[in-house]
């Protein structure tokens, strides 16, 4: 492919790719992103693949293997174009009746979504409530695109940002644009990226950097890998918009090193893009140029933070450091530095090519756009979606999400992941933006939403962050290394039942002062979660000190199993699975668990028949002593032992 | 020297660094004689020599000075320098010692310490600075080769040691010493700033790792579906922590925050092969198809 060479030239080869491609062609697209990707999408392409060949339909019938379309619940997903049929849980057993009904053009009802609610099967991709209720500028053209084929992208309009950016506008013009639609950091903080943007553009040294953060440590949120994944040239359209605005030459995208196919299809992203011409020297021969590598993180937490980032692709200790002066006056190197993050580049070719005005319609008065969440836990519908700024908490959960399984009540939803906060149900009606969440003491983060229902306990959730925190804290400042090893080990105790008057009281005078007395934002940040938490769910806390009880019955020390004597059915499954021998009883013999020995795995209540459910879990209360009669009831329905 | 002269308590401190230094200070200021033995020429140690010292970032010898002086100077100490330690008898409380006091060739009580003779020496004495033998000569002939590789491939870019140290851990599944300590050579980089950076990043490792590499995900939304559990089962199958690697080197468990597929909570990764919505009789199946057997392992 020789480059490309002015924007009509880019015009030209866009046309040429689109007369190639006929709208009508049925298209098989499979979904390849992670989550697929660990159900086996793999293998089900295989299979497409040569269910074709076999068929002898190849060249009638495209395939094409997308990115991350967002619904990871269903996954292996499948949508074949033009019709946007959407084939969910689809495995490899499958292609052959997939590939002959689009010969046929027909409809396979037993693969399609059918709506947990009503039992009514969804055809069409976009009708599926979980897309319905969503707004999907940025994620959308994942689902049309082969993110390894740079042709796909440009044939959806990709690079004529770029171009007009570099030809139509000044970089102060650019500069504006941005700042009018008020694009605001997607990494967490919500700082406007326009005046970042700016701070850089102003300072002194040469060259300066743009730098991409993809070091999504969020554990929970998992948006960036699948933008990364799926639509590498959206990032690095926007990088290189930014990179002419800032006056920059030299760019790097920092990515997790647990986020192989991200980095894969990046770097082909990145060949394909310089080979075009729309990376490296003279862009388009507009005289601009900027050259992208990639630099790997080695797994830390703390290198999100973005004076450690800069640290980690120097080759230093990656530690933070005192701010200012900003990366703006000096960052990589000692030179000016514009970090963003991945979603924020993404946002910023829709900007340039359909303007501030329109984009500034979407969201509220001060939060602009959309943004993507990863929703996860305890959900129905797990998967990334992509919502206007203001939107509720109840319509992200409900109407999106699917709900709880189970039936179960909402307790609480975990924003912002090990930064943000817990916020109760009592707050669901709250509009979803950064003003909201930071009033309640929570925040935007980089988008995870943790869903908790009743089973959740939230000292368990304290613990787990602070568990995280005080792993991942560099050990920098005392008060996040010594003060998160302080809550975290008051937790414990919490949870063990060793809980103390006084210990919340304690727990929040301390988590005052490491958020007052740490450098960057891990410190900062960190006691987010248990400071919310004992705001909202003080109760379950005071039940945890005062009664030693576990109201989720989630803490070990807290909980014991116990069998029911009028459900036992003796069938003998819990007792020979017990790993340390703790249950007694015997053919006819309703079984009892020998409290003292019992390691509380919770192996029996996994194991028992659903029919009987005979094991419960037991907190504050005293364990029942077993019944002197230990002849089994009434044996039901037609069990049989298996002995 | 016996242990009480003039009636008064004697002790003998042996190495004058900053802890020998300080503990005559201290000891000498209760009342007790105290003698400071020193082997090299002049009291000081290695403190002498540093820049900065632990945690507070205090200059080395603005602490060390003053206490070099009040060492000498105080009634009670008697510096003994360029002197060792020959012979040692009696018991607690009783001991009488011997000290080798080695020839200076200078009359000490006329050197006014000018240093003309130090700068006039024609055979100048050199800075004691052990001589650490290059690892060049101990590394086998294929690693030099792949580490070589390695290097000259990322040398010239700014910032190369991550990458290096991310090319070696991959090739090796850990970071060999003697390859840590060659890029340190090759670099000019101390080996002190590889060894922080190879012990910051959780995917780096200095001890050797399993052909299998079991990756468990602890990530919130594994977590609240029950991760936790799922790393107990395989720990108490494998007989290993999380971070450790089985007896036969086969397999090395870890633990990772959050892998992006939190929709097939709890994950379980093995070699980069996901396994996803662990069961208890799940993990079993997994760790089976890799060569995992109940009875070798109990």
């Amino acid at each position: 492919m020789p480059r490309v060479n002015s924007p009509s030239e880019l015009e030209k080869l866009r046309a040429e790719i689109l007369s190639k491609r006929d709208p009508d062609k049925p298209c098989i697209a499979i979904c390849s992103g992670t989550g697929c990707h660990a159900y086996g999408s793999e293998r089900v392409n295989a299979a497409f693949e040569e269910e074709l060949k076999k068929q002898g339909l190849e060249g009638k019938i495209d395939i094409r293997r997308t990115g991350c379309h967002g619904f990871c619940e269903r996954g292996t997903l499948v949508v074949i174009y033009p019709d946007e049929i959407c084939y969910t849980n689809v495995q490899p057993e499958d292609a052959i009746e997939v590939v002959q009904s689009v010969k046929e053009k027909k409809v396979i009802d037993r693969l399609l979504y059918s709506d947990p609610v009503t039992g009514e099967k969804i055809t069409r991709e976009p009708d599926i409530p979980f897309y319905k209720h969503q707004q999907r500028i940025i994620f959308g053209p994942n689902r049309w695109i082969d993110p390894k084929n740079i042709e796909d992208y440009i044939s959806l309009g990709g690079y004529s940002a770029l171009s007009k950016a570099l030809f139509q506008m000044t970089p102060d013009q650019v500069l504006q644009e941005v700042k009018r639609a008020n694009l605001r950091g997607r990494g967490g903080a919500g700082f406007p990226a326009g005046m970042k943007w700016s701070f850089c553009r102003a300072a002194k040294g040469e060259p300066k950097y743009v730098v991409c953060n993809a070091d999504e440590g969020d554990p929970g949120a998992y948006m960036d890998r699948s933008l990364l994944e799926g639509n590498p040239h959206s990032v690095l359209e926007g990088m290189l918009i930014g990179a002419y605005a800032i006056g920059a030459s030299k760019g790097y995208v920092y990515v997790r090193t647990e986020y192989p196919l991200a980095i894969q299809n990046l770097e082909i992203a990145i060949e394909q893009a310089m080979e075009y011409g729309l990376l490296g020297e003279n862009i388009l021969n507009s005289g601009f140029s900027l050259t992208i590598k990639i630099a790997q993180g080695a797994g830390a937490f703390v290198c999100g933070e973005e004076t450690a980032l800069i640290a980690s692709i120097e080759g230093r200790n990656p530690e933070p450091v005192i701010r200012p002066p900003f990366p703006a006056q000096s960052g990589l190197w000692g030179k000016p530095t514009n970090i963003n993050n991945v979603e924020t580049w993404a946002n910023v070719p829709l900007i340039i090519n359909r303007g501030a005005e329109w984009y500034s319609q979407i969201g509220t008065e001060r939060s602009k756009g959309t943004k993507i969440f990863s929703l996860v836990g305890k959900i129905n519908n797990t998967g990334l979606v992509e919502v206007p700024m203001g939107i509720t908490l109840r319509e992200i959960i409900y109407d999106i999400g699917g709900g709880i399984p189970g039936g179960k009540d909402f307790k609480a939803v975990q924003t912002g992941g090990p930064s943000g906060g817990c916020i109760p149900s009592s707050l669901i009606d709250i509009p979803v933006d950064y003003e909201h969440l930071e009033e309640i003491g929570s925040m935007m983060g980089s988008g995870g939403m943790v869903v908790m229902d009743e089973d959740t306990c939230i000292v368990d959730v304290a613990r787990f962050f602070t568990d995280f925190t005080r792993d991942e804290s560099c050990g920098r400042c005392n008060s996040c290394r010594e003060g998160l090893d302080a809550l975290f080990e008051i937790l414990t105790r919490i949870s063990k039942g060793e809980g103390k008057e006084g210990d919340l009281e304690l727990l929040e005078d301390l988590g005052k002062a490491i958020k007052d007395f740490s450098l960057c934002g891990l410190g900062q940040t960190a006691p987010n979660p248990v400071l919310t938490t004992i705001k909202y769910f003080r109760d379950e806390y005071e039940a945890h000190i005062k009664e030693k009880r576990c109201p989720a019955k989630v803490c070990k020390n807290l909980i014991s199993y116990y069998i029911e004597p009028d459900k036992c059915q003796a069938c003998m499954i819990c007792l020979r699975n017990c790993p340390v021998g703790a249950i007694d009883g015997g053919k006819g013999l309703v079984h009892v668990i020998n409290q003292e020995n019992c390691s509380k795995c919770g192996t029996c209540l996994d194991l028992c028949p659903p029919r009987f459910s005979a094991v419960v879990k037991l907190s504050g209360e005293v364990v029942p002593t077993p019944p002197l009669s230990r002849e089994v009831a009434g044996r039901k329905g037609s069990y049989k032992r298996t002995s | 020297m016996s242990n009480s002269e003039n009636g008064r308590k004697s002790v003998l401190v042996i190495g004058g660094g900053i802890a020998g230094i300080q503990a005559s200070i201290d000891l000498a200021n209760m009342g007790f004689q105290v003698y400071l033995v020193e082997r090299s020429p002049s009291i000081g140690g290695r403190m002498a020599q540093l820049d900065k010292t632990f945690p507070t970032n205090d200059c080395a010898m603005c602490i060390l000075a003053p206490k070099m002086i009040e060492c000498s100077r105080h009634e009670n100490i008697k510096v003994l320098t360029y002197s060792e330690l020959a012979e040692v008898q009696g018991e607690l409380g009783n001991f009488e010692v011997k000290v080798l006091k080695k020839p200076r060739y200078i009359d000490e009580s006329k050197c006014t310490g000018c240093g003309d003779c130090v700068t006039n020496c024609v055979v100048r004495w050199k800075p004691q600075v052990r001589e650490v033998p290059s690892v060049r000569d101990r590394i086998k002939e294929e690693d030099l080769q792949i580490v070589d590789e390695i290097i000259s491939e990322h040398k010239t870019e700014p910032g190369a040691l991550m990458p290096i140290l991310q090319g070696i851990n991959t090739k090796y599944n850990y970071l060999p010493e003697d390859a840590l300590r060659y890029v340190a050579e090759e670099l000019n980089i101390p080996l002190s700033q590889i060894y922080t950076i190879a012990t910051f990043y959780n995917s780096f490792s200095l001890t050797p790792r399993g052909r299998h590499l079991i990756s468990v995900c602890l990530g919130t939304a594994c977590h609240v579906r029950g991760g936790e559990k799922v790393l107990t089962t395989i720990q108490e199958k494998l007989g290993v922590g999380a971070g450790e690697t089985t007896e036969d080197n086969k397999f090395t468990l870890e633990v990772v925050h959050c892998l992006g597929c939190c929709a097939l909570g709890p994950v379980v990764v093995v070699d980069g092969e996901y396994h996803g919505k662990m069961s208890l009789a799940g993990i079993k199946k997994v760790l089976e198809t890799y060569g995992w057997e109940e009875s070798c392992q109990e």
